[in-house]
């Protein structure tokens, strides 16, 4: 039987520009991505490859298209995606993973992820499907509350109703 | 409309619960697949159905040529639980801790950068 793709959505307050970074700039994957890093800055059409904060490899692949988003077309960042933090997961053959980035509204960015091409991965499969759930909530998350100038500008309105 | 009522809404009704637990046992699948395992509802009634879920962001279809899919999007569910378990608190903390660290350490190397001579 085929495996289908995953297919996740997520909304965040946070602008196309700062979703994509935290996508693609290491800075930031360290801080929801379990503590992962690239090691050097992807480039389109080059391979990638991901280390956990000890130094060992976690994801490799190609970045097959970097598009980011400008103007109001949306950003794609298209991975293929080799596991290697896990001996099993490291037999199969890369998968691939879609990003797109969007945005929705004034500061509020739709962000979707497909991971698809698992034919032959059902062990990644099944790895990556509650895994990203956790991956794209917690960049909501540190997108949301940990970014500092949405929450000092909202702080901001907030002072100025109370003083007047 | 307060953050989350969609989710509510959407999980409060039997028969949408059954469609995401048809999705969840096999994902991407086509409204006529949906509608044949749910015959004792009209075409229009799973529809309607379906798009309620859409609205509340747990279902997301995606065209594959002519083809529309249906898709389990679980990251709302995760959203609701961590409002009120303590994970979300340790993360909202751990991420401005990060980022505290990281604006110290920052501090720390413009005061060692300065106080090089030049």
């Amino acid at each position: 039987m085929s495996l289908p793709a995953h297919v996740y959505q997520v909304y965040i307050a946070a602008s196309p520009e700062q979703v994509w970074a935290a996508i693609t700039e290491s800075e930031w994957t360290r801080r929801y991505f379990h503590a992962t890093s690239f090691v050097a800055p992807p480039r389109p059409e080059k391979p990638y490859r991901t280390v956990t904060p000890d130094g060992r490899p976690a994801i490799e692949g190609m970045i097959d298209e970097m598009e980011p988003p400008a103007g109001g077309s949306p950003g794609r960042f298209v991975q293929t995606w080799h596991t290697l933090y896990d001996p099993d997961l490291e037999q199969e053959p890369p998968s691939r993973v879609e990003w797109t980035i969007e945005s929705a509204a004034d500061g509020l960015t739709l962000v979707r992820l497909v991971h698809g091409n698992l034919d032959q991965s059902p062990l990644t499969w099944e790895n990556v499907r509650n895994g990203w759930v956790w991956i794209l909530d917690s960049m909501k998350t540190l997108l949301e509350t940990g970014h500092p100038l949405p929450r000092v500008r909202q702080d901001e309105s907030v002072a100025e109703v109370l003083n007047s | 409309m307060e953050q989350g009522s969609e989710v509510f809404r959407a999980l409060a009704d039997p028969t949408r619960r059954a469609l995401l637990d048809t999705l969840f046992s096999r994902d991407g699948q086509t409204l006529n697949e949906l509608c044949e395992k749910f015959t004792e509802m009209t075409r229009f009634g799973v529809m309607k159905h379906l798009s309620v879920l859409a609205e509340a962001d747990l279902v997301v279809t995606a065209r594959q040529g002519r083809t529309k899919r249906h898709y389990l999007n679980p990251v709302p569910i995760e959203q609701v639980a961590n409002r009120w378990i303590s994970k979300y608190a340790a993360r909202f903390t751990a991420a401005l801790v990060a980022l505290d660290d990281q604006v110290a350490t920052a501090q720390k190397e413009e005061t060692l950068r300065r106080a090089e001579p030049a």
